[in-house]
């Protein structure tokens, strides 16, 4: 077992080493940072200066070793754009990414449960066959699109909630957080659904898939001879034996929420990672862009290794392989 | 209860009232630092004109007006400049303002670290007469001075010295790239980048106060489609710009109000005037002054201006627009649209059949750049030109262009000075270390090199208008660049808010009023 883990951890390790490489190697493809940084009457000279200055006349395995040997210390450079530590512009913007990641999550899973039990329930009803209708449209339709859709219904239209921002936010040590006020839970709405409405769909058709195929079983047809109360056939005998595969993929699915968020956030102005890897990417800020791949690789990787560690743990069949523990 | 209600209608009348005058406004680009030395970019010096002043600013019609200084005079024969000061004037943290803080901005400006030092290229000295009379002392004559610097600006010295900011920081952090201690109207109070920043009135300034702004706070709105939902929600009260395809839209909103002007920046194609061969390996024809203007006249300019940029933008026939100080009444006309006039110039060049080039285009620079391109590509098919568009990212544009990777392609220029000799400086001047920078294509002219210095130092205005005349002339006759038009400025604005909108696209606060 020990052992299995160790080449799991190196494995991982590798995985990393080979992100960070790629990155590097695609940076000179971005781009040359030195022009946003100096304004048009710099003169040759001040260009060379400053590449030289930033290392950027390094061949690009120079500036990657030089990046590793900071970041295995904790430092990850200093942003082009900001002229600040990148770690701490990250550890600034991670909350509000979270805290959306955590609100779509859990939007997409109590609604997606929701409807999925309905359909499955009410195979053939109006209103099942409509929602499966709409739910085809919004897989379809790209997170940009939905999320101005929505902003031009609630916020220009209607008026009930604000068009782009995180509202006022509250310090709680080195978090800050839109939970505790009206206005930051109000700009949390249309951008946790517009984020969280992939997920949604997903789940409620996996959902209603396994609960079509439990409905089907022979338990519980026997638990309906039985006489029992049909909410609680639905609900304590068939849910329950779905749940196993939608949580698995709910975990696999909050890695790609905090990934893919970087489009809402560009849509709702949302001050989390994502944007500030827009505005980097933009500007060339290579180490905001190099920290910001890291981070969420490191994310997958550790989902991942959690994931392969937990079935070691439920599958023995996968143990023998490593011998002795 | 009927009056119960009345009465709480009322008080939320008296409390949108009490909060009208905070003034909400966004724009695409966060200034990325609050210091006025360290970064030469239109979103920082227009954000810090409403914190940091200079000892000449700029009127609402781009006229330089005294600010810290309240007269200036030339010394001698153009040794320099004299320049009495403002007294009386207090920066923001109650320290007073004199020469010191005078010659110290100038040590930090024109220092190595400074992105800006490149306006005192010609100063030698600067060097305090008394407590409130400076003398800017330069190599040579140089009568527009005073108008270069009217974006620099004054920071105090003490202040600086206390928090170990004397110089600006480029890449890393110091005191004062969060925090500010200006002069202006309005001080800093609080600043988080990317987010939000924020600024109050100086209770302590100089100046006669026109707006009626009690606070103002500025987000930065990436998104153009946000932006315009944000000001159609009211949730902002200025959004900065108004993308061109959405600007008759936005005006016909209810409350909501489209400023529509015109930039500095002309937009022009530039050619590789040098190389011996094109992209594609064949020998370049664009060394021909025939071949150049064949394009002047194949390129359609009003068609552009009515489709892509929907009537706002203006034509253009020099490399500035005729709002800048030495434009050339002389050489007001751009080339015609003559398609075959143009066929004939390309036949007597020996390119009857035409031939095939790229044309470079940035896809994210200039105001629906990579539009303007396509449509070139499809005018000058007409002629027989076989364009293949090459459309990328500024950030990988400009590598490109420095490393002489193309034949053709669009620039934008914006005179930081507001005076025709900036471009010649940069963009026409045989290319070198510190003179034509930014002339890709290796146009050379002894004429233009010989009376650029001339052109600097000349302080008889006649005698420097006819020599701008005579470069714009020799511009324009061997078509170093095909000027096409000057970019538009599309502000938008909420209800009962009035403001002023400059040529350079600063946003000035003090002349925000809100009703």
């Amino acid at each position: 077992m020990l052992s299995y883990i160790f080449r799991r951890v190196l494995q991982s390790v590798l995985v990393l080493l080979v992100v960070g490489l790629v990155a590097f190697a695609m940076f000179r493809f971005v781009g040359d940072p030195i022009d946003n940084m100096l304004g048009q009457e710099r003169t040759m000279e001040d260009v060379e200066r400053l590449r030289e200055q930033l290392g950027l006349d390094q061949p690009f395995a120079v500036q990657y070793w030089r990046f590793l040997e900071g970041a295995v210390q904790g430092n990850f450079g200093i942003s082009y754009r900001q002229g600040r530590p990148v770690a701490e512009i990250i550890a600034e913007r991670l909350p509000a990414t979270l805290e959306l990641a955590a609100v779509s999550g859990f939007f997409a899973l109590v609604v997606g449960i929701g409807l999925g039990v309905f359909t499955a329930i009410r195979r053939d009803g109006f209103a099942s066959n409509a929602i499966m209708t709409l739910s085809l449209i919004g897989v379809s339709l790209p997170t940009f699109l939905i999320g101005i859709l929505l902003i031009y219904l609630f916020s220009v239209e209607l008026g009930w909630l604000p068009s782009f921002g995180r509202g006022e936010v509250v310090q709680l040590g080195g978090w800050s957080t839109g939970f505790l006020t009206q206005s930051g839970l109000l700009a949390l709405i249309l951008p946790s659904i517009t984020l969280g409405l992939y997920q949604m769909t997903l789940i409620m058709r996996l959902v209603r898939s396994e609960m079509l195929e439990v409905l089907r079983q022979d338990y519980i047809r026997f638990a309906r001879a039985r006489g029992l109360k049909e909410k609680a056939v639905n609900f304590r005998h068939a849910l329950k034996n779905t749940l196993v595969p939608v949580i698995t993929v709910t975990g696999l699915q909050l890695g790609s929420i905090i990934a893919f968020a970087i489009i809402t956030e560009t849509v709702f102005q949302w001050p989390g990672v994502g944007l500030l890897f827009i505005n980097a990417i933009q500007f060339v800020d290579i180490p905001v862009m190099a920290a910001y791949l890291m981070l969420i690789s490191v994310m997958f990787v550790a989902i991942n290794l959690a994931v392969d560690l937990l079935y070691v743990a439920i599958d023995p069949r996968l143990r023998s392989e490593g011998g002795t523990s | 209860m009927k009056r119960a209600l009345i009465l709480t209608a009322t008080a939320l009348c008296v409390g949108s009232a009490a909060t009208a005058e905070t003034f909400r406004w966004a724009s695409t680009t966060d200034p990325q630092t609050m210091d006025p030395h360290a970064v030469s970019s239109a979103p920082v010096l227009g954000f810090l004109n409403n914190v940091y002043e200079g000892l000449v600013r700029r009127g609402r019609d781009m006229s330089v007006e005294p600010a810290l200084a309240t007269g200036w005079e030339p010394i001698g024969e153009g040794e320099g400049w004299r320049f009495t000061l403002r007294q009386g004037v207090t920066f923001h943290d109650g320290s007073a303002f004199n020469a010191e803080d005078v010659i110290f901005s100038y040590e930090r400006a024109a220092s190595e670290e400074s992105d800006v030092r490149s306006w005192f290229a010609a100063v030698s000295d600067v060097v305090a007469v008394d407590d409130y009379t400076v003398d800017i002392l330069t190599t040579s004559p140089q009568p527009i001075f005073p108008d270069s610097i009217a974006n620099w600006m004054i920071m105090d010295s003490g202040w600086a010295e206390a928090n170990g900011a004397e110089r600006p920081a480029r890449d890393e952090e110091n005191y004062a790239t969060r925090n500010a201690n200006g002069t202006a109207a309005f001080m800093l109070s609080e600043r988080q980048p990317d987010l939000q920043t924020t600024l109050v009135p100086f209770d302590g300034w100089w100046g006669e106060v026109e707006h009626n702004v009690t606070e103002a706070i500025f987000t930065p709105i990436q998104n153009s489609a946000t932006a315009v939902a944000a000001l159609l929600s009211g949730e902002v009260d200025m959004i900065n710009p108004v993308p061109v395809q959405d600007a008759e839209r936005v005006d016909a909103a209810d409350g909501v109000t489209v400023i529509r002007g015109i930039e500095a920046r002309v937009i022009m194609l530039g050619f590789a005037h040098d190389h011996e061969a094109l992209r594609n390996g064949e020998p370049n024809p664009f060394g021909d002054v025939r071949v150049r203007q064949a394009v002047a006249h194949a390129v359609n300019v009003p068609a552009i201006l009515q489709t892509i940029m929907r009537g706002s933008a203006e034509e253009a026939s020099q490399l500035v627009s005729p709002a800048m100080r030495g434009y050339s009444d002389a050489n007001a006309d751009r080339p015609a649209l003559d398609l075959e006039a143009a066929r004939a110039l390309l036949a007597e060049a020996g390119y009857a059949d035409g031939f095939g080039f790229d044309l470079s285009c940035p896809n994210d620079r200039y105001l629906n750049d990579e539009a303007v391109c396509q449509a070139i590509v499809a005018m000058l098919a007409q002629i027989g030109l076989e364009v293949t568009l090459d459309s990328m990212p500024v950030s990988n544009y400009w590598p490109e262009l420095r490393a002489d990777n193309f034949d053709m392609y669009l620039l934008g220029w914006s005179p930081g000075t507001f005076d025709a000799e900036h471009p010649i400086r940069f963009l026409v001047h045989t290319s070198g270390e510190r003179l034509g920078t930014w002339n890709f294509g290796g146009y050379s002219n002894p004429r233009i090199d010989e009376m650029l210095p001339m052109i600097q130092s000349e302080i008889d205005d006649g005698a420097r208008q006819a020599m701008l005349d005579e470069a714009a002339g020799i511009i324009q006759d061997d078509m170093v660049y095909v000027p096409m038009y000057v970019q538009p400025l599309l502000w938008g604005t909420g209800e009962g808010v009035s403001l002023t909108q400059r040529p350079d696209n600063f946003f000035i606060l003090r002349w925000v009023t809100m009703n």
